[in-house]
């Protein structure tokens, strides 16, 4: 878990490299509303609500975070109902992303101390910076993170709004545009990884689910850059794929499998092949499983 | 003086004339044996020797060995076999002084081989060898002289066994059985013990019949051997023997072309190739060896398991006439290839059906089970072709076997459009048609028609249908419609089945009747089902009257627009049978030509259409008239199946019913007795002449119980019910004769009445006991069964295995700093030396610590054969040739693979879980619950948390069985308690049943299931509130509804092909746990 330098804009072959909490979403990110998703994490940043997102994988949740912290950081005027000068949470809002496993500690978010020429120096870890910068942080496929993270999330999520970091003695106050967006995944049945309702119940909760076909067809298309009349087939594809959820297939076809099925067709790959391993391979193991969506494939595909 | 010496003075002079070293010996055992033997037994022993010496003038040889023998034996011989040695030396020395030489030279260490009580044995083998001439002195002089390598390494019987071969092939070569004698000891090293005796047996079958052979045998027949499968290399010499046994012609050869051949097959199909050639033998043993030969062959083409449909084919050409079974088997017959092709080529409904069943549920996102269409026709509900493939609405039907092409692959294409047509009646809705739904194409006619309010229709579909004077027609026309549109909608749906679509169209195109043979108006029918397979082309039609036809073309082809619906069909239907009765159904008389449609003018169709449409006006509707030839339905179209919309719609209806029934509703609109038996009347897709024979009272009455039983409502009729098991009575007397009365501890839990909405208190006495013990052969054989599954699943708990709880140190990236190693660092850095960057440490994965609560359901309901219901036999019918057939079908269902009961997967299931259980080291109890009535829940302990696991544990699955009742609130709450008492951090109560739970008294009365399932809610509630997972698992279908409110934010799984229990259950409990 090597910290990135501190030092920022340091030129690195493929682009950029910065801090973490100088990451910022500058150019608007594709994305599809479904439902009234867009508004409702609007209405939910303004109020400073934190937000858990729902959903199976590869339904969008990222990128719907993506979109949204880069919709906030458009520089719109903001009048504040004191009539007072637009508060400073314009420009580009810093967004910090962190996907959780199963070894992610507390202090991998809070931060740590590094040994220096003379002794310790401390770093601080990216839910830190995002709470002293006022970014976005989000907390990807949280409940894989050990449990001794909820005693970060805990005050930070009502109303004191408040990062404690033990090993310092510090309290820190989150700053006025930060917002935790947290995402859980409720499709793995594991008792070991279930979230506590004390945690669930700082959020509000928005349900992502997978798009209807022409919506799917639609992202797939502008994704992958492949003919609407392949894009509709890969989402047909999608559809009779997921109705094989709970009886072979833990997990439904994410429509990011799909996209990459299209951008292979896209490049040339016939498209029987490309959806062989763009989905029947990606989604199972189990011959017998993949005997029967290679059927579906080769009865939608020519 | 000592005896020894005594001795040697008093019989010194008996060794005069005789060469010194005679004497020498003589002394040297009678010193060396003075301290064995008493003075009497010495005396007896100098004695046998001094006899020897006087049988014969050579016979001083044999005595010099003699007493060379004796102080070589064995101290602990005891004096019987010094004096049986010296009968047997006079014996042999009588016959032939030198091979006593040989006998008595290598008696010693042979003795030391194969112990002193088989020395007579040893000794007569040699006699039998012997036959008074020199060559046979010398090939038993070879015998004994071989006896110390012979009997290192073989036993007596082998060499009893040998000398009978050598014999044999003494009578026509003593070279020979010299060079095999020499041959043999190596030879018989090499080879396993068991196998060696039919080795040499066949060795002695071979002597016998073509005896030039043998040298040959013995000097290739081990490394032959050796490519058999050591299990059944013994059924396979036993067998090469038999046949060598019955011919005489070059059996090495066959031997030996066998063998090679079998090195060829996997090791593991070497028995079944050889039972399937076993059952050749009485027939003709050079087919049983061929077929052996050519097994390579063969399995390149079929697999092991239709090798025996290859024989068996063979075996029948055999049993009417043998050369041609025998070419058969050597293939050189084309019949024989043309099996070969058709079985390898062939599809099998029970290889493919799973694939199928998980393609037709993602194409339709149903719950579809895929089974053989005999299992539909078998169910007594209107389905008669065991052949043809169809649905009623929740399960797909297909024929067992296809085998219409040369070839697999699209042998299965054919399958796959069959399953497809039938998963695309229930994708695009073919039986949700709704009689007052508009249609999307055409302007409705149905309201204008004028219906008979007397009748009551039991479904839409009969509704519309009521409104046809000729049913038949009108049915056929439907059909022909509907399916147009499905075919349509699957070819723009799915590209990829298209082309194998197609090419089933055409070649039932290529099969039609001629068209001008028929009546006019079947004729019209006709072309329609042409156009239907898309082959307007192929229509033909007297010039005169192309308009009616053109119409109907051109109504059928609307039904190809994407947004066409089953009222479109409907639609459709209604005008294509005003066309049709305007056509008189009679042969076309005059000479007109026939001719193919002139190109459609799309225009001047739609003209048509709406005049036939005819705005408002009230729709007429016609009827056949006298003087017509009897209307007769179209030819069936094999890849679209049965379509009988009219049944599945009043089948769907009647499972509503019984649902809502369930749910403790009654439905609005419940189906009458009468509106039953008048549909069955009426309705053409039901001929209750074939169904079921006998008077029509009596069958309708029949055909109706079996309708209600298939969509789970309680029969109408009670007639001939009672012999069904109902899941409240005991299934008998086990528990009767059992001989120990088991320790039962008694529990008492509180109940949950919903009505109160309070408990019951201490209500339910549930009795816990270790179950009773059977057999380990399940346990093993089920392990067997699932071997590849079993290691499957091993693996993948194996990658579960928890590490243990520790902090690791010295880490260069971790949780924090640690003390000593940054120190260290520092002084590192003062002192100018690089430094080690390992100083953090970091705890690695907390301890896997989980418990997990088994609990099995043992109702009664459980004792049901898997798919297979309703398969008793009609006691009533007492023709015996209806018996026989009705018995053969079901014997061979039964052969084919012998039915399980949900117990038996439930029990399989268990199995597997406790194989993966015991990998990953979890606490686990599993415990099995039935009983009857609340004072008397049984709890069986199968294995409780703190038992480990065993024998007694195998053994006691064996037990599991069904019993009575499923009470589930208290075994429940007792899993909790032994829940309770462990002390894993992540604890999970697993409730695997096959249904609602269900008991006397569990409710107001038996019907009633909402008390049972708002108990067991409550007492999983109670599970949660303790900290406990809880999970249910049914193989119930109709499990949704109730598991939907028994669990509400619960896990539960319906795992609807029961089959796959064994499968699942592992997979869920990694899922629950990981």
């Amino acid at each position: 878990m090597a910290e990135a330098p501190t030092t920022t804009e340091v030129t690195a072959p493929g682009g950029l490299v910065l801090a973490a909490e100088e990451f910022t979403v500058s150019e608007e990110p594709y994305y599809l509303p479904l439902g009234d998703e867009v508004e409702l994490f609007e209405a939910a940043f303004e109020q400073r609500i934190p937000v858990l997102l729902k959903g199976p994988t590869g339904c969008g949740k990222t990128r719907f975070v993506e979109y949204m912290s880069w919709r906030l950081g458009r520089p719109v005027t903001r009048i504040s109902q004191g009539g007072e000068a637009p508060e400073n949470d314009e420009g580009p809002r810093p967004f910090v992303t962190v996907a959780c496993h199963e070894d992610l500690t507390a202090s991998d978010l809070v931060g740590r101390y590094l040994l220096d020429t003379d002794g310790t120096r401390w770093i601080d870890g990216p839910l830190t910076r995002a709470v002293k910068t006022g970014a976005i942080c989000y907390l990807d496929e949280v409940v894989e993170a050990r449990k001794d993270t909820t005693v970060l999330i805990h005050p930070l999520t009502d109303y004191r709004r408040l990062l404690p970091i033990e090993k310092l003695g510090q309290v820190v106050e989150a700053a006025n545009g930060f917002l935790l967006v947290i995402s859980y995944n409720p499709g793995y049945q594991s008792a070991l990884k279930d979230l506590k309702h004390s945690t669930r119940q700082r959020f509000i909760s928005v349900e992502f689910t997978y798009p209807t076909r022409d919506q799917e067809a639609e992202i797939i298309s502008h994704e992958s850059g492949v003919d609407p009349a392949v894009a509709i087939e890969l989402a047909k594809l999608g559809e009779k794929v997921r109705n094989l959820k709970e009886h072979g297939l833990s997990e439904g076809v994410s429509t990011r499998l799909l996209i990459y099925a299209g951008r292979l067709i896209e490049r040339g790959i016939e498209p029987r092949r490309a959806a062989q391993v763009g989905v029947t391979w990606a989604l199972t193991d189990d011959l017998e499983v993949q005997r029967s969506i290679e059927e579906v494939v080769t009865s939608i595909f020519e | 003086m000592s005896v020894a010496g005594v001795l040697l003075v008093r019989n010194r002079n008996r060794f005069e004339g005789f060469p010194e070293p005679l004497f020498e010996a003589y002394e040297g055992s009678l010193r060396a044996l003075e301290s064995r033997l008493t003075p009497t037994q010495l005396e007896g022993w100098s004695q046998a020797g001094l006899d020897l010496m006087a049988i014969s003038l050579r016979s001083w040889e044999s005595a010099a060995e003699y007493f060379k023998a004796g102080p070589q034996l064995a101290e602990s011989t005891p004096w019987e076999i010094y004096e049986q040695l010296a009968r047997e030396a006079n014996d042999l020395t009588e016959q032939s002084a030198p091979l006593a030489v040989s006998f008595l030279r290598s008696a010693p260490q042979t003795l030391s081989h194969i112990g002193p009580n088989h020395l007579a044995q040893w000794a007569d083998f040699g006699r039998r060898l012997y036959k008074g001439n020199w060559k046979s002195s010398s090939l038993a002089a070879q015998f004994y002289d071989a006896g110390p390598d012979l009997f290192s390494t073989s036993r007596v019987s082998h060499a009893g066994r040998l000398v009978v071969f050598l014999d044999e092939l003494a009578r026509h070569s003593y070279e020979l059985a010299s060079a095999c004698l020499t041959a043999a000891p190596e030879v018989l090293a090499r080879l396993e013990n068991t196998d060696r005796m039919p080795f040499l047996t066949f060795g002695v079958e071979l002597a016998q019949t073509s005896w030039a052979d043998s040298r040959l045998f013995f000097d290739r027949g081990v490394p032959l051997i050796q490519r058999v499968h050591g299990p059944v290399r013994e059924r396979y010499l036993t067998l090469a023997a038999q046949v060598a046994r019955d011919h005489s012609r070059s059996v090495f050869q066959y031997f030996e072309d066998a063998a090679q051949a079998l090195g060829d097959v996997e090791p593991e199909d070497h028995g079944a190739v050889i039972e399937l050639a076993e059952q050749l033998v009485p027939h003709s043993a050079y087919a049983a060896m061929d077929f052996i030969t050519n097994a390579p062959e063969v399995l390149g083409k079929v697999r092991i398991d239709e090798l025996a449909a290859w024989q068996d084919h063979g075996l029948g050409i055999l049993a009417s006439s043998r050369e041609g079974g025998e070419a058969y088997f050597r293939l050189q017959s084309s019949r024989g290839e043309e099996v070969l092709d058709t079985l390898s080529a062939r599809v099998e409904l029970s290889k493919v059906g799973d694939i199928l069943r998980l393609y037709a549920k993602a194409l339709t996102g149903k719950d579809i089970s895929i089974h053989a269409a005999a299992v539909l026709t078998e169910k007594g509900i209107g389905w008669v072709d065991e052949e043809r493939a169809s649905t009623e609405g929740t399960t797909i039907y297909l024929p067992e076997v296809m085998e219409r092409y040369r070839n697999k692959e699209e042998n299965f294409a054919s399958v796959k459009v069959f399953t497809t047509h039938q998963a695309a009646h229930l994708e695009f809705e073919s039986f949700s048609f709704g009689f007052e739904r508009a249609s999307t194409l055409f302007e409705d006619l149905r309201p204008t028609i004028p219906e008979d309010s007397n009748t009551k229709p039991a479904t839409e579909i009969e509704r519309f249908f009521d409104l046809f004077p000729d049913r038949t027609l009108a049915s056929d026309l439907h059909e022909i419609a509907e399916d147009a549109r499905i075919d349509a909608a699957i070819k723009r749906n799915y590209a990829g089945i298209r082309r194998a679509l197609m090419r089933m169209q055409h070649e039932e195109l290529a099969h039609r009747p001629e068209v001008s043979e028929l009546p006019l108006r079947q004729a019209f029918v006709e072309n329609l089902v042409r156009v239907s397979l898309d082959g307007v082309e192929a229509v033909r039609w007297p010039a005169e009257q192309q308009e009616s036809m053109s119409s109907g073309v051109a109504i059928l082809q609307r039904l190809n627009a994407e947004n066409a619906t089953p009222e479109d069909a409907a639609e459709a239907t209604l005008r294509l049978y005003q066309l049709a009765m305007s056509i008189r159904n009679e042969r076309d008389e005059s000479d007109e030509d026939w001719e193919s449609l002139p190109d459609v003018d799309q225009e001047s169709l739609q003209l048509d259409m709406s005049e036939l449409g005819g705005e408002g006006a009230p729709m007429e509707m016609g009827e056949p008239q006298d003087g017509e030839a009897d209307y007769e339905s179209p030819q069936d179209i094999d890849f679209r199946g049965d379509f009988k919309p009219e049944l599945v719609q009043l089948l769907m209806k009647l499972r509503d019913d019984a649902e809502m029934g369930d749910a403790g509703q009654i439905s609005p609109d419940q189906l009458t007795e009468e509106q039953l038996k008048e549909l069955l009347e009426k309705s053409a897709e039901i001929d209750l002449d074939t169904l079921l024979e006998g008077d029509l009272q009596n069958s309708t009455g029949m055909f109706l119980s079996n309708l209600l039983k298939e969509a789970g409502t309680p029969t109408l009729d009670s007639e001939g019910q009672s012999d069904q098991p109902l899941s409240d009575l005991s299934t008998g007397g086990e528990e009767a004769d059992e001989p120990l009365e088991p320790i039962v501890t008694t529990h008492y839990y509180d109940e949950w009445d919903f009505r109160a909405q309070d408990y019951k208190p201490r209500w339910c006495a549930v009795k816990e006991a270790a179950l009773e013990e059977g057999g380990e052969e399940f346990y093993d054989e089920t392990l067997r069964e699932y071997a590849a599954l079993v290691a499957q699943t091993r693996k993948q708990f194996e990658l579960m295995k928890p590490e243990l709880f520790r902090k690791i140190k010295k880490l260069s990236d971790g949780e924090d700093v640690e003390l000593d190693p940054a120190i260290e660092w520092m002084i590192d850095i003062r002192t100018g030396v690089s430094p080690s960057d390992k100083i953090y440490w970091r705890r690695n994965k907390v301890e896997r610590d989980v418990a997990i609560a088994f609990l099995l359901d043992m109702s009664a309901s459980t004792d049901e054969e898997i798919a297979r219901r309703d398969q008793q036999y009609d006691e009533s019918d007492d023709d015996p040739r209806k018996y026989l057939s009705w018995w053969v079908t079901k014997r061979r269902q039964e052969l084919a693979a012998p039915p399980k009961r949900i117990i038996d997967l439930e029990k399989e299931a268990t199995v597997l879980l406790i194989t993966a259980l015991e990998t990953i080291g979890d606490e686990y109890g599993i415990y099995g619950f039935s009983g009857y009535g609340r004072d008397n829940v049984e709890f069986f302990v199968i294995k409780d948390f703190d038992e480990r696991f065993g024998d007694q544990i195998k053994k006691r699955i064996d037990k599991v069985t069904p019993i009575r009742s499923t009470r589930m609130g208290p075994a429940i709450r007792h899993a909790i308690h032994k829940l309770r008492e462990t002390e894993a951090k992540v604890r999970i109560l697993v409730l695997l049943s096959d249904g609602r739970p269900q008991d006397h008294g569990y409710g107001r009365d038996r019907t009633e299931k909402e008390y049972a399932i708002h108990d067991t809610k409550q007492a999983l509630n109670e599970a949660k509130r303790e900290g406990i997972t809880p999970f249910a698992l049914t193989v119930d279908r109709a499990g949704h509804d109730y598991l939907k409110t028994m669990c509400e934010d619960m896990g539960y799984e319906v795992v609807g092909d029961i089959e796959s229990l064994p499968r699942r259950l592992p997979a869920l409990y990694r899922r629950l746990t990981e």
